[in-house]
């Protein structure tokens, strides 16, 4: 058990940052994920905290104790790794017990916690196989096993599920949540793929060039994102952008685009008021909408659909609407063929509205 | 599609197959023609020699004696006796060059300044000719102007000059020392390539899990290495049982017999003997060794590679 505190870090490699300036606080028991595209630095980070890379500034607490100088093994954390890195000549046992045995366990002791460790995660079947007779998934549960069995102080998990197929990370992901809740222990998780974040965590980190755009619980990230880049990076099919400008009639504040033009709801208003006659960009989650065809209203989009995408328990349109395509989700009995005229109207209270020039957002 | 008709040399003659398997055979003909020629032919012709009692000096007389060359090689002391010279000959020699090749590719693995320099430089004796190398060393070893005597009396280390190679203890290791310095750069090679492969995470791992510099080492990288050992282990065992050439530059099997392994041997036996029906049984012989060694070390090493 253990809180990290990250203080001012930077890491550069040669002329490239790739961690600039980062402060964060990780919680005692926490799952705390760090999520952005490849080369945000987000391995980075997490080599940092594990002492496998070297800081050029900055300062990385455990409980208050200050570790930059401890090699990994003294920093009592645990390390999963996307390539599984088991050792290739070692039985998934010998796999489990190396860290016991680095550690100088008596041998009763290893079997015991290795065997407890492998019933865990029911690879009891597998201990006297080695790692290229194991299928992925299993591999997998060996490198978890490798981890638990230390009863580390720290997780860390380097993208642990990229390298498995879609059903059985969805499973893995179950697996590691159940882990987290019976460990009780701190986990910092790596990963690009929104979707694991947003299922996993107690709060993510949203990660580019090595600057932490935004912290948050998956909630905040996923309806309150701070910028364009937190907005489209969360989501999928990705937010909508529409370009236009904010207007303000009496107390109303509108966003106009062309002849086009929606009415902001007051709370939202009071917020954007200030910025009336500024170049905005909307955004428009694909399932903020309400998809009525042949009743136009206000707050409506006009537009002509491309074509439907059915995702079984959805469908995604592609519509044509104000001169770019734009992404909805509708239900699947909405019945509408290619090339319909639909009006789609938009839920007001959830929308996005960003500054055009520094992409930040202007609600949040 | 079907099936591929198989190759038969009647079957090209006898028209039998179409022409595209006619074609192929036609064209892998004069490669077959030679290949007969320079090693199938001289391998039969040599074992064929082996069964006569074949002496140079003796042209007109001679007689067809089964395998009692055989018998004589087996029963004679000095083979066996080169024959264990080249067992330690080999033995030396292969363990130093995987020692050595180890300890270069660690350190050639590593990122510094000047690395590509280096590694220039450590695989220049590999380009060197055998024979030149021969003669190069044969200077280093002299006894009246040699480096290696200029060397150790200016360290201190000796009082006055060593007849190096004439000293039947010192000999062998001298000669199997000129032959690691020749080898130990395809080895560093070969073992440097296996390292490369493998991945940086299993010491990232490793050092989680608690491992220091020597257990990592221990644990990754010496199993690891298997495969670059097997290679080097099959190749450098052939190269120094077939050895020939440092011995002829330096020694010629002396002095006393104590360099006189089984190539020599068998160089004697046949070309300054001149029994070229003994020199070929010697040969075979030599060849079926190195063969089953081979063998053997692809069972062992290769098995659980």
């Amino acid at each position: 058990m253990a809180s990290i505190r990250i203080e001012g870090v930077t890491k550069r490699f040669g002329n490239v940052v790739a961690v600039d300036d980062l402060d964060l606080e990780i919680h005692d028991k926490e799952f705390l994920v760090l999520l952005g595209p490849s080369g945000c630095g987000k391995s980075t980070t997490l080599n940092i905290i594990a002492g496998l890379e070297d800081m050029n500034e900055g300062n990385i607490y455990f409980d208050d104790q200050i570790v930059n100088f401890l090699p990994p093994h003294r920093r009592d954390v645990a390390m999963v790794f996307q390539s599984y890195a088991l050792y290739p000549h070692k039985s998934v046992y010998d796999n489990i017990a190396f860290g016991l045995r680095m550690r100088r366990f008596n041998r009763q002791e290893i079997d015991r916690l290795v065997k407890h460790a492998a019933d865990r995660l029911e690879i009891s079947h597998l201990l006297q196989r080695r790692p290229h007779e194991l299928s992925g998934g299993q591999r997998q549960r060996v490198a978890l096993g490798r981890a638990i069995v230390r009863q580390p102080a720290v997780f860390l998990m380097d993208e642990p599920l990229s390298n498995l197929d879609a059903a059985l990370r969805v499973s893995m992901r179950a697996e590691i949540k159940r882990l987290h809740q019976t460990m009780q222990t701190t986990f910092v998780y790596v990963t690009h793929d929104q979707a694991e974040a947003l299922t996993l965590a107690d709060r993510i980190v949203v990660l580019k060039d090595g600057v932490a755009q935004q912290t948050g619980t998956p909630d905040d990230i996923y309806q309150r994102p701070c910028s364009m880049f937190v907005a489209s990076f969360l989501g999928s099919p990705q937010m909508n952008f529409l370009r236009g400008s904010l207007k303000k009639e009496g107390d109303r504040v509108l966003f106009c685009r062309g002849g086009f033009s929606l009415d902001f709801p007051s709370a939202m208003a009071r917020k954007l008021v200030g910025h009336a006659g500024q170049e905005v960009v909307l955004g428009i989650r694909p399932e903020d909408v309400d998809e009525r065809t042949n009743s136009p209203t206000a707050n409506c989009l006009h537009g002509r659909v491309n074509f439907t995408l059915s995702i079984g328990s959805d469908q995604y349109l592609s519509v044509q609407a104000e001169g770019v395509e734009l992404f909805f989700r509708v239900g699947r009995d909405t019945r509408c063929a290619d090339g319909d005229s639909v009006a789609i109207a938009v839920a007001t209270d959830r929308l996005h509205v960003f500054d055009k020039e520094t992409t930040q957002s202007l609600l949040w | 599609m079907p099936p591929r008709p198989r190759l038969r040399l009647s079957g090209v003659i006898s028209g039998k197959f179409d022409f595209e398997a006619r074609a192929a055979a036609l064209f892998l003909l004069p490669v077959t023609v030679v290949l007969v020629a320079v090693a199938v032919f001289p391998i039969g012709y040599s074992f064929y020699i082996s069964l006569f009692q074949l002496k140079l000096t003796r042209p007109h007389r001679v007689p067809f004696v089964w395998l009692d060359n055989y018998a004589k090689i087996l029963t004679d002391e000095l083979f066996w006796s080169s024959a264990w010279r080249t067992f330690s000959f080999t033995v030396m020699s292969v363990t130093a060059i995987s020692i050595l090749a180890v300890l270069i590719a660690l350190l050639l693995n590593e990122t510094f300044r000047g690395r590509r320099f280096l590694a220039i430089i450590l695989v220049a004796p590999w380009a060197i000719p055998t024979v030149a190398n021969g003669l190069m060393w044969k200077w280093i070893y002299d006894s009246s102007f040699g480096a290696l005597n200029g060397a150790l009396l200016q360290l201190g280390m000796i009082d006055k000059y060593v007849v190096w190679l004439g000293d039947p203890e010192k000999t062998l290791p001298l000669i199997a020392n000129a032959f690691v310095w020749k080898e130990v750069p395809l080895a560093s090679i070969l073992i440097l390539v296996t390292m490369k492969s493998i991945p940086a995470d299993l010491y990232r791992a490793a050092k989680v899990d608690g491992a220091n510099v020597l257990q990592r080492f221990i644990h990754i990288t010496l199993p690891s290495l298997r495969p670059g050992f097997m290679l080097v282990f099959i190749y450098e065992t052939m190269m120094a049982i077939r050895h020939f050439d440092l011995f002829f530059i330096l020694t010629e099997g002396g002095p006393a017999q104590a360099s006189h392994v089984a190539s020599w041997h068998i160089y004697v036996e046949t070309f300054r003997n001149l029994s070229f029906g003994t020199g070929n049984a010697l040969a075979y012989v030599m060849a079926i060794v190195t063969f089953a060694l081979a063998y053997f070390i692809i069972r062992t090493l290769g098995r659980r590679l």
